[in-house]
């Protein structure tokens, strides 16, 4: 990449970045490129507090802490199939407090610290590429 | 007798006087365009040889309004106003309605669809190629009860077979041409009931069907039903089976061939070998096109598969599944449906390209129909994932107001009744209520949004409202009026087995 590109790809990432305070919630979808890798904005964003609009998927076991923000509703209940049925563009949250399960189709937003990176989840066995933790979340 | 014809002949020559010298019309590009289509059907012949090759298309999930989508997406993509477009197989000459209801559902599912396209005959929801006096699940009861398969006759009468979905290849409409299951859901080893000897799993029939030279070639997802689940396959995904079989290397212990990525896709050879050809593409689907790396299109699929099959002289039956045309509607989301539906339009156009009508019978169809249903009234052009547009009286384009319900909100051109997009949502209390949106053109159009619909469901649901059947090639004009789905065996078999001409 030729430095002036460089420059240019900084100068508008730092205008998305800085546009995000003022232009509401990332979208899942934004946090991975085509090919599934990190998109530059997820990088950016990399251990700070952000807010990711997206939605609930059904949690896997009841009085926990942690579920799946999917960009769409989940349609199929996660019971039913096993970890490969699962979307390749998700966000593990791990939620200050014990969850307030939402419908899966109902649009929230999520605010907790990015965390990049592969993380076995040792309570239920849940991989995770990337993950919010400390994350509260409300009807968006 | 004779004086009925003179009128009639009469009556054709005051009729053409007439449209030579007194329609004002008659110039009109609507007027000529349709005199020159009578003219095409009257000059039209039908084509009585024997079929060589038969190729059936079918997009899941994807019945006549679904299709008409589709179209106004192609052709809106393209610059136009979308409903004039003709999607390729569109063009084809014979076509008829299919009724798709089964032996025990007025609504379908893909399994007694695909059946019925394979054996000729009807059978229960659920069950795939076992006949409709055994009951959904009972293993045991499939013994004795197995239908005969289009790809078994072919094949037994020396041609080729492959089969193609852009879902599982051990999803119900691939499994319609190799497995016999009185559960579709029987994808591996670990689904079958206790003390099930009487049929194997599906993705075991899928190996069975290859060593038997009964499928030549397959391409779709489903990897994890092929792998024990100590395997983790080449994406980082886990097999399922717990049978301590690998039916990947089984396949390839035949000598066959194995892909799994784009890339080992484009490295497959197609030169004259009639060694099983393997292709598993994701652990479970393949991705929807709107979201496709690492993987093939089907159009791609299509094409390789059709250059390893021509090899054979006597000919190919090759089934081919835009599989998640359907999955797209069951999520409510309109715009992946749309764009799987383009590829599965690429894909035909490329088969049509790659063999000849003269001895290749294409067929194209849905094996059902959704719960999706139109809005109107819209202006010409109204974006199809997007907002129903108020029409203009003075021109042909929609105004830019949209229309709005009593509620004065606007609403999309598509909707569903029932699904995840239902505006009705549960509330604190369990219950379910609520409103409508006020829905912007752009989150209409967003590829993630999912149409509004009424009854709140986790998934979206098929339909029993007819689907079409589109053919060309030998024998294809016996579609025609509305059919039984299962009709569309006898026409594939009946191409097959015609006498050839001057015999």
């Amino acid at each position: 990449m030729k430095r002036r590109h460089f420059i240019a790809a900084g100068l508008s990432l730092a205008a998305a970045t800085g546009a995000r305070a003022e232009n509401g919630p990332v979208r899942l979808r934004e946090l991975y490129n085509k090919d599934l890798s990190f998109s530059d904005l997820a990088h950016s964003l990399a251990d700070r507090r952000i807010t990711v609009s997206g939605f609930m998927a059904p949690p896997l076991k009841a009085e926990s802490t942690f579920f799946v923000l999917t960009n769409r509703p989940m349609t199929v209940c996660p019971f039913c199939e096993t970890e490969a049925e699962w979307p390749d563009d998700i966000l593990a949250i791990y939620t200050k407090r014990t969850l307030d399960v939402m419908p899966f189709n109902v649009r929230l937003v999520t605010r907790g610290t990015l965390e990049l990176g592969a993380f076995k989840d040792a309570e239920t066995g849940f991989v995770s590429r990337v993950r919010l933790r400390e994350a509260v979340y409300e009807r968006g | 007798m004779k004086k009925i014809a003179l009128l009639a002949l009469s009556t054709v020559l005051s009729a053409g006087t007439a449209m030579a010298q007194d329609i004002n019309q008659k110039d009109s590009k609507w007027f000529t365009d349709a005199q020159a289509k009578i003219q095409e059907m009257i000059a039209r012949q039908p084509n009585t040889g024997r079929a060589r090759n038969v190729i059936l298309f079918t997009a899941d999930g994807n019945g006549i309004g679904t299709n008409y989508a589709i179209r106004l997406f192609a052709g809106q993509q393209a610059g136009g106003l979308g409903d004039d477009h003709v999607l390729p197989y569109e063009a084809f000459p014979n076509l008829a309605l299919v009724k798709t209801y089964t032996t025990n559902g007025q609504t379908p599912d893909s399994a007694p669809t695909a059946s019925a396209m394979n054996t000729g005959v009807k059978t229960k929801n659920t069950m795939i190629n076992v006949a409709e006096t055994v009951n959904v699940g009972d293993c045991n009861a499939v013994a004795g009860n197995e239908l005969t398969t289009f790809a078994e006759l072919v094949s037994a009468a020396g041609k080729s077979v492959g089969v193609i979905s852009t879902a599982r290849i051990t999803h119900a409409t691939p499994a319609g041409v190799y497995a016999k299951t009185a559960n579709r859901d029987w994808e591996d080893n670990t689904g079958l009931p206790e003390g099930c000897t009487a049929q194997k799993d599906i993705a075991a029939q899928l190996v069975d069907a290859m060593k038997a030279g009964t499928v030549d070639l397959a391409f779709g997802g489903g990897r994890a039903h092929f792998l024990p689940e100590q395997i983790t396959d080449e994406e980082g995904k886990k097999g399922k089976r717990t049978d301590e079989r690998n039916l990947v290397e089984e396949i390839k212990g035949l000598g066959g061939q194995y892909v799994f990525d784009d890339k080992t896709f484009a490295e497959l050879s197609t030169d004259g070998t009639n060694a099983p050809i393997l292709g598993l593409f994701e652990g479970s689907h393949m991705k929807y096109e709107q979201d496709r790396t690492g993987e093939p299109s089907l159009a791609e699929m299509t094409e390789k598969a059709i250059k390893a099959l021509k090899n054979n002289e006597n000919g190919f039956y090759l089934n081919i599944e835009a599989g998640r045309v359907d999955h797209a509607n069951h999520d409510g989301n309109l715009h992946r449906t749309l764009v799987d539906g383009v590829a599965f339009a690429e894909a035909i156009a490329k088969a049509d390209e790659l063999t000849d009508d003269a001895d290749t019978l294409i067929i194209v169809t849905a094996d059902h129909e959704h719960a999706i249903a139109f809005n109107g009234y819209c202006g010409r052009g109204s974006p199809v994932t997007g907002l129903c547009y108020e029409i203009d009286d003075n021109g042909s384009k929609h105004v830019d107001t949209p229309n709005k319900g009593l509620d004065g909100k606007p609403y999309t051109v598509v909707g569903y009744l029932n699904g995840a997009g239902s505006i009705l949502k549960e509330q604190a209390d369990g219950s379910y209520s609520g409103t409508r949106g006020d829905l912007t053109n752009e989150e209409a159009m967003d590829p993630d949004y999912l149409q509004q619909a009424l009854v709140p469901m986790l998934s979206e649901t098929h339909s029993g409202e007819d689907v079409s059947v589109l053919a060309k090639g030998p024998w294809s004009h016996l579609f025609d009026g509305v059919i039984e789905q299962n009709y569309i065996f006898h026409v594939m078999n009946h191409a097959v087995n015609a006498e050839l001409q001057g015999n």
